[in-house]
């Protein structure tokens, strides 16, 4: 894993090279001088996202308004040959928002305005810088919702779930990000205007559309989103249901998935996450005893749905829970989903500081994983804390220590090496939903080819032959052959 | 983070050095932002309680200095009004670490001249008394209806005296309950008294009806709420302490407090004379019968009132659902007033402004924030907006009228009051 940014003082406050102070006075003639911050004191809070075991403070932040002013923005930064990093609301969690201190944070969330909802097309227009949960309350006057749900969907916007191609709880039956995003218009690095995908359905060629969406902010910048809104189902059960043993849990995963049953949503959280969730204002009732609860959705047509609710509880129960119960009511159902949802930030009770990872593994292989990081964290002394999109074997574990300690924070580190190793071993990759940003580079290497990597790259340059678009992330730069030969090189001096 | 702090804090024996666990408590998940006022309406992170936590921890960790004018500025901004908790999963107390931030601030640079002049005007009984008196006055000359329409300060300020005026008639009745429910006072306030005494008098009112028995206790002040909440936590306690030594003369079964500000503020007065071994246990003992007017009516159901029919909506003050938690009682208030219809306000739990004396000391800020409130108040339809709170009462009202929307606040105890009074002059 890298290691963090220096604390800010050492970063001390560095004079602007000659570009940026030009950006700057081009920037803020653009936005106006209260929409762009320079001074570090007021760049502190940019400094970090979701994952603020990296602190990296970028040179500038500025905040475009209009769609006028992100062009202008973008294009300023091109003359300029600065480069850039766009931000939504910072709740990325793999430190992909992160600006070294010769880029601009180019923050998107002010452009929040939901352009149009045309229900009978069941799709919207929004600005990148549109809330998720925002959204879909939007949509709910028509009886429509925005199925991508992100745990930090209250938080978190449109603009990052593209970049991240972020998924959720519910794309277990209804697809990630990439499934409901239908055009983009995107400013290209070099300030050209491009439209991604089509609104009139499929168009021949290269679907440029699906290489844009989860390429973290690498690509350019999205200037507005056209989405797919999906019919809110007629019916839906929640069921929880209560493990003494986590591996019970997971084998009562594989064996629902074997059923042919294919929930709404199909989550894990294991007992320290549970106590945390329950000591905190989101508290949903979950048995606080249990060793792992599994949270289940089943929604669609009322016609046929109690019959595989009555046959998930048996298949939890077979697999050994100890109690079924399913949400009497809509409140209770919301309870149960703000409890798996909030379960994140709920882990500040138990130590001021939190890693999280991100990996899929096999779903019948999560048994032996959940029992292997079980070792690991008894081997290491470190306490974590497991709640996970099980449905998708994307787990997620948390842990939760204190950055005071040293020694401590040494454990930490390497108690996530073995868990990604290990993932990594079981059949899966670096990452399901978070996205590689800063924080997997160095795993990079561990799942993809050196050619692999290098694709990447030639990829990349098609969209950002100048790799000014949040640089250093993703692909490990040593990776990029041309790139490792000529580290300066600018676009047309590429060696042959 | 890796950016630890040390063995040692950078502003050792400060109130933010006893803050730095609640500090700690952040994860920086950032489900806090949607919930933040400020941060929707100047979309600037560092106007985010996420932001504003990481401001604090740089001072503990000394990477900004306590005279940092930016670290002033976004402190300043904050409204205080605590949505961010009731977004936290971690349950990080950022009503507590605001005010100890503000309480370090104060110890490099002091506070403005109108907040000092305000402050130190609330804790002088007399003087307040008559500054009040004067204000009376001049709202009877309705003058300030007309200069409340005035651009800039001056204008908001003649709005928000404006504002007070009564919006239902208040006649007295003779409805009594038994008094079993126990021995209650009412904080008399400093607002309240001065420019919504019939409020007050309509809160015993309906107690009574309710079956509280009603006592006078007399040496009450201003709670504090507004030094605490501009960081001069001395200037808290000194009139803590002169409430709570007032309150404990009388045996009380309950406090009942109608401005939820101060409701949230004697609440915590345990926690604000905490490491006062003189004052500490009294304190919590006097916190512990802190009751908003609300709870204790919807306690005793309340009794229902004759119809009135009018279509209002309702806006919770912060400090009754972020910092007391309370959703139900105000409502429940409402809910027995027969044929009174509420009007769902959308964002209700989002801020007006007011925040104590935020809306006079940043003003700009504050009117941001009350521009959303005013559209969905508008949205409703509704011509009376209920709200538990004399400084959002006022906010809310100066706004209706300046911008000519609806016919002002009220509070939801007086819609219960004028409800009574009607039973008992047409008995239905």
């Amino acid at each position: 894993m890298a290691m963090a940014a220096l604390p800010i003082s050492e970063a001390a406050s560095v004079a602007l090279s000659p570009a940026l102070e030009r950006a700057a006075s081009r920037l803020a003639s653009i936005v106006g001088p209260r929409a762009i911050l320079s001074r570090p004191s007021e760049l502190v809070t940019y400094s970090a996202d979701g994952l603020p075991f990296y602190r990296k403070r970028p040179a500038l932040a500025v905040f475009p308004e209009t769609r006028e002013q992100l062009i202008a923005v973008v294009r300023a930064l091109a003359e300029e040959r600065v480069p850039f990093v766009p931000r939504g609301a910072g709740t990325g969690l793999s430190g992909g928002a992160l600006a070294e201190n010769d880029a601009v944070v180019i923050g998107l969330n002010r452009l929040r305005r939901i352009i149009s909802i045309d229900p009978e097309n069941r799709r919207a227009v929004v600005e990148p810088g549109a809330v998720n949960a925002g959204l879909t309350r939007a949509a709910s006057e028509y009886g429509l919702h925005y199925a991508p749900d992100p745990s930090s969907q209250t938080a978190c916007t449109i603009g990052g779930n593209v970049a991240e191609n972020a998924g959720g709880p519910h794309c277990l039956k209804y697809g990630v990000t990439l499934n409901h995003v239908i055009a983009l218009t995107v400013i290209l690095p070099d300030g050209e205007l491009v439209s991604l995908g089509s609104t009139e359905g499929e168009r021949d060629g290269y679907d440029l559309l699906g290489a844009f969406v989860g390429s973290e902010g690498c690509f350019g910048v999205a200037v507005d989103v056209t989405v797919r809104l999906v019919k809110n189902p007629e019916s839906v059960r929640t069921l929880l249901a209560d493990y003494t043993a986590i591996v019970d849990a997971a084998r009562a995963v594989s064996a629902i998935i074997a059923s042919g049953v294919v929930p709404a949503a199909m989550e894990m959280m294991d007992g320290p996450t549970i106590r945390a969730v329950e000591a905190s204002i989101y508290a949903a009732g979950y048995p606080v005893d249990a060793d792992a609860v599994l949270l289940v959705e089943l929604d669609g047509l009322a016609a046929g749905l109690e019959e595989d609710v009555a046959l998930v509880e048996r298949l939890c129960r077979e697999a050994g829970a100890r109690s079924v119960r399913v949400a009497r009511d809509e409140a209770e159902r919301a309870r149960l989903w703000q409890g798996r949802k909030k379960a994140f930030g709920a882990m500040g009770r138990i130590s001021p500081d939190l890693v999280v990872q991100d990996a899929v593994v096999p779903r019948t292989r999560l048994p032996d994983v959940l029992a292997e990081i079980h070792r690991i964290a008894q081997e290491t002394g470190v306490l974590v804390c497991n709640v996970f999109h099980a449905g998708d074997g994307n787990l997620h574990p948390n842990i939760a220590y204190d950055a005071r300690n040293p020694e401590a924070t040494a454990r930490v580190h390497h108690a996530m090496r073995a868990i990604m190793n290990a993932c990594i071993a079981a059949g899966g990759t670096i990452t399901g939903e978070h996205g590689v940003g800063l924080d997997k580079l160095d795993y990079m290497p561990l799942v993809f080819t050196d050619d692999t990597l290098d694709a990447m790259c030639r990829l990349r340059d098609v969209f950002d032959p100048e790799r000014r678009a949040n640089p250093g992330k993703v692909v490990p730069v040593r990776s990029c052959r041309e790139w490792r030969m000529a580290p300066n090189t600018r676009r047309g001096e590429l060696p042959a | 983070m890796t950016a630890a702090v040390g063995p040692t804090c950078a502003l050792p024996d400060t109130p933010l050095a006893a803050a730095v666990p609640g500090i700690m408590t952040c994860v920086h998940c950032g489900f806090c932002l949607q919930a933040c006022p400020t941060y929707l309406a100047l979309g600037d992170e560092n106007d985010s309680p996420r932001g504003r936590i990481l401001l604090m921890r740089s001072l503990v960790e000394g990477t900004l200095g306590i005279d940092d004018p930016d670290v002033h500025t976004h402190i300043d901004q904050c409204l205080g009004c605590r949505g961010c908790e009731t977004a936290c999963p971690s349950g990080v107390p950022y009503g507590h670490l605001l005010e100890a931030t503000r309480a370090t601030i104060a110890l490099a640079r002091p506070l403005p001249l109108v907040a000092r002049l305000i402050l130190r005007t609330f804790e002088r009984p007399h003087l307040l008394a008559a500054m009040l008196a004067g204000a009376r006055l001049l709202r009877a000359t309705r003058l300030p209806r007309l200069l409340g329409r005035l651009p800039g300060r001056l204008g908001f300020a003649m709005a928000m005296l404006a504002a007070t005026e009564g919006r239902v008639p208040h006649r007295p009745y003779t409805r009594r309950g038994t008094g079993a429910r126990g021995a209650t006072a009412v904080l008399r306030g400093c607002v309240m008294r001065g420019l919504y005494a019939e409020t007050n008098r309509a809160t015993e009112r309906t107690l009574r009806a309710n079956d509280y028995e009603v006592v006078d206790v007399a040496g009450q002040q201003c709670c504090g709420a507004l030094h605490a909440h501009a960081g001069d936590l001395e200037g808290a306690r000194r009139l803590a302490r002169v409430n709570i030594a007032a309150f404990e003369r009388s045996a009380l079964s309950f406090i009942a407090v109608n401005a939820a500000g101060c409701g949230a503020m004697m609440k915590e007065y345990g926690h604000l004379l905490a490491s006062d071994p003189l004052w500490a246990e009294r304190a919590a003992a006097v916190s512990a019968k802190v009751r908003d007017a609300t709870e204790l009516l919807a306690d005793a159901g309340p009794a229902r009132g004759a119809s009135l029919p009018l279509a209002i909506t309702y806006d919770a003050p912060c400090h009754l659902l972020h910092a007391q938690r309370l959703v139900r009682p105000p409502l429940a208030v409402l809910g027995a007033i027969p044929d009174l219809e509420i009007v769902p306000l959308t964002d209700t739990d989002q801020c007006c402004g007011a925040a104590g004396i935020y809306n006079l000391l940043e003003p700009e800020v504050s009117g941001l924030v009350l521009t959303p409130k005013l559209a969905n108040i508008s949205a409703t339809g509704a011509e009376l907006v209920a709200t538990g709170n004399p400084g959002c009462q006022m906010q809310i009202g100066a706004g209706m009228l300046r911008t000519r929307t609806g016919r002002g606040t009220v509070h939801p105890i007086d819609l219960l009051d004028a409800s009574y009074s009607r039973a008992e002059r047409s008995p239905t």
